[in-house]
């Protein structure tokens, strides 16, 4: 009982932040219509400055996602300002292939120039940081940085939302991704919005990163294990659903450790692609989507 | 009059309109032919059977993601039904795989109507992410059955030379045998195309909705479409299998080899057949030249090459570099036809 309880908490706790990562993908996918392949490739990213920062600076991976999450927002604006906001302009489809195949090109572009520059090793940060602990009741034993995780990414998830339902440019956004024509003839630039969308999701997608990298090791291909999962989720939950995506994200994190108590580990993975394959096939608007389209 | 209409319809989306009277063709064949007596070196004879594979791959999938525009990324898992299904068949029952990579195509095609027939609803992306989906999950159900060889794969008894078991050193045997293979599937594409039910696909593609309201069952043909590509591929995998002698998930399964299937014939231009196999030519030439030259000093260098090429065809030819070709040959064509050939015209074009 005592295993299964730490398994599930582990769980939940992991879980928010492969929500918090999902986001950004869900983000991107809900306003610009496009899967965006090198969200993998961008987690990766965050994860190596993160690495970086401590390595050179000294840096906790606590404070340094104030640094990767607003840098990574810039990476993603310009990404999508020069490389392919022309692409957009150039296809007229609804959801554009080009733009698919781009971004699968970056992902491949970035993993290997990666790899290039700092080889295949896996590096993991060894602080007192990310080494300390908290128990709870004496038992229950819980990484602190797994903990401070789940609150940045419960937080930040949090403010997305209020962001997203409150504010004018939150509102633009939305319509953004509900009709970009409409949007457009009301005055809305959809390509500043897409701009600034792209920036948004990669900002998510940093401060998953900057928390995941105390927990995992780092190296080149790192982020094709969470960006998986970030699909799985997006689909889950619903694309677009901000709450959904920190639901489906503790889902997955259940599934995986509770799991992983029964069976092995490869097959709790059959059981996530099943789960996938399930709620796109009877309710492809997602757990929590809104169903229309 | 029957014949104007007919020459009217094979305009539209096509991108070369005389094939078969096209000289480039018949040259192009008869040099394919000559080629292993002027490559003898093994090692690169080796990377033409691979770019002709490769070639190959990319048509088979352009049946379904080019013809009726439905963007697979699970092919990779046809391919390892067809090696896998020749394979253990070679190894259990002493079947040749000559017999066998039929059977594997017939039981590729069979999955592809498993994965297609539930994923008809889906559109788009969403197609996508569960083709994925499907094949990640056969990828790791093989990975872990023992009567596969598991995550280690398997590696195919070696005979020596045994031509009635598909099995040769000499090189240039298995290069005939792609080649032979890949001038069927150009002659199927082909006819596929300019079929009734090519039209069909095509119709599908541009508008499924229209396509339906004329009647067209869109269900069937996107099944049949997926059928006939998951057959072709898993004939490939046969070759493959044959040709490297040893098989496994990481290699025949990987989502990877799904991906490069795809973004071969798209960077080609997709829903020709040109375009898919210039595509495939272009990006693992690209890839095995860099590998060459740097010969793996540089971890990853062939790859970072691959995807710059990929970027840039894709930002400034969106439709594929098929389109150039084809534009430069028909130009050229047109400029004999009316005698009017000048040197230097070919930079204005």
């Amino acid at each position: 009982m005592q295993i299964i309880i730490q398994a599930l908490l582990n769980g939940i706790l992991m879980g928010a932040i492969y929500g918090v990562i999902a986001l950004g993908l869900s983000l991107i996918f809900g306003v610009m219509k496009i899967i965006n392949f090198a969200h993998g490739a961008f987690i990766m990213i965050a994860m190596f400055m993160a690495f970086w920062l401590w390595k050179l600076v000294g840096l906790e991976p606590n404070l340094s996602i104030f640094i990767i999450a607003p840098a990574l927002f810039f990476i993603g604006y310009l990404t999508q300002k020069y490389l392919i906001s022309g692409l957009f302009k150039a296809e007229t489809a609804r959801e554009p292939i080009g733009v698919l195949i781009f971004t699968m090109g970056l992902w491949i572009f970035l993993d290997n120039v990666i790899l290039m520059i700092f080889g295949p090793d896996f590096k993991t940060i060894t602080s007192n940081y990310a080494k300390s602990t908290i128990s709870i009741k004496g038992d229950l034993i819980l990484p602190f940085p797994l903990l401070y995780a789940f609150v940045i990414s419960v937080l930040s998830i949090g403010i997305f939302y209020l962001f997203l339902k409150k504010t004018t440019l939150g509102k633009a956004i939305r319509a953004t991704g509900q009709d970009r024509e409409a949007a457009s003839s009301l005055g809305i630039d959809s390509y500043r919005i897409y701009n600034i969308s792209f920036g948004l999701g990669l900002t998510v997608v940093g401060i998953g990163g900057g928390l995941m990298c105390p927990l995992y090791y780092v190296y080149p291909f790192v982020g094709d294990i969470f960006a998986l999962r970030s699909f799985v989720i997006v689909v889950l939950a619903g694309i677009g659903s901000i709450g959904g995506a920190l639901w489906g994200g503790i889902i997955v994190g259940i599934i995986e450790t509770v799991g992983a108590q029964y069976i092995t580990a490869t097959y709790t993975e059959v059981l996530i692609f099943g789960i996938f394959l399930l709620i796109i096939f009877i309710r492809p608007s997602g757990l929590f989507g809104i169903e229309n389209e | 009059m029957n014949d104007a209409k007919h020459e009217k319809y094979q305009s539209i989306g096509k991108p070369i309109t005389s094939w078969k009277r096209s000289p480039l063709l018949f040259i192009l064949i008869f040099v394919f032919l000559l080629l292993p007596l002027i490559i003898t070196n093994p090692f690169y004879l080796s990377i033409v059977i691979l770019i002709l594979f490769y070639t190959f791959l990319s048509l088979s999938w352009n049946v379904q993601g080019g013809f009726v525009g439905q963007l697979s990324l699970g092919h990779a898992a046809y391919a390892g039904i067809g090696a896998y299904t020749s394979t253990v068949l070679f190894m259990r029952l002493n079947l040749s795989p000559w017999i066998g990579m039929w059977i594997g195509g017939l039981f590729a095609a069979i999955i592809g109507f498993a994965i297609a027939y539930p994923c008809t609803k889906l559109r788009g992306a969403y197609y996508a992410l569960g083709t994925l989906a499907f094949s990640l999950v056969l990828k790791i159900i093989i990975e872990n059955t023992n009567f596969l060889g598991g995550a280690g794969g398997l590696v195919i008894p070696l005979l020596k030379t045994s031509p009635l078991h598909f099995q040769f050193l000499d090189k240039k045997y298995y290069y005939y045998a792609i080649l032979l293979m890949l001038i069927g599937v150009i002659y199927i594409s082909y006819r596929i195309m300019n079929s009734r039910c090519g039209y069909y696909f095509r119709a599908i593609r541009n508008d499924e909705d229209a396509a339906k309201a004329l009647g067209i069952n869109s269900i069937r043909y996107k099944i049949l479409a997926a059928m006939i590509s998951a057959f072709f591929t898993g004939i490939a995998g046969t070759f493959y299998a044959q040709f490297i002698l040893f098989i496994s998930p990481e290699r025949i399964l990987d989502p990877g080899l799904s991906f490069q299937i795809a973004i071969m014939a798209i960077i080609g231009g997709r829903g020709t057949i040109a375009g898919p196999i210039l595509g495939a030519f272009l990006l693992v030439l690209t890839s095995e030249i860099t590998k060459l030259l740097v010969g793996g000093r540089v971890m990853g260098a062939e790859l970072v090459l691959y995807s710059l090429v990929l970027m840039v065809v894709i930002r400034y030819r969106p439709q594929g570099v098929g389109g150039l070709v084809t534009e430069a040959y028909s130009s050229i064509g047109a400029r004999f036809k009316n005698g009017r050939m000048k040197a230097g015209q070919y930079g204005n074009s």
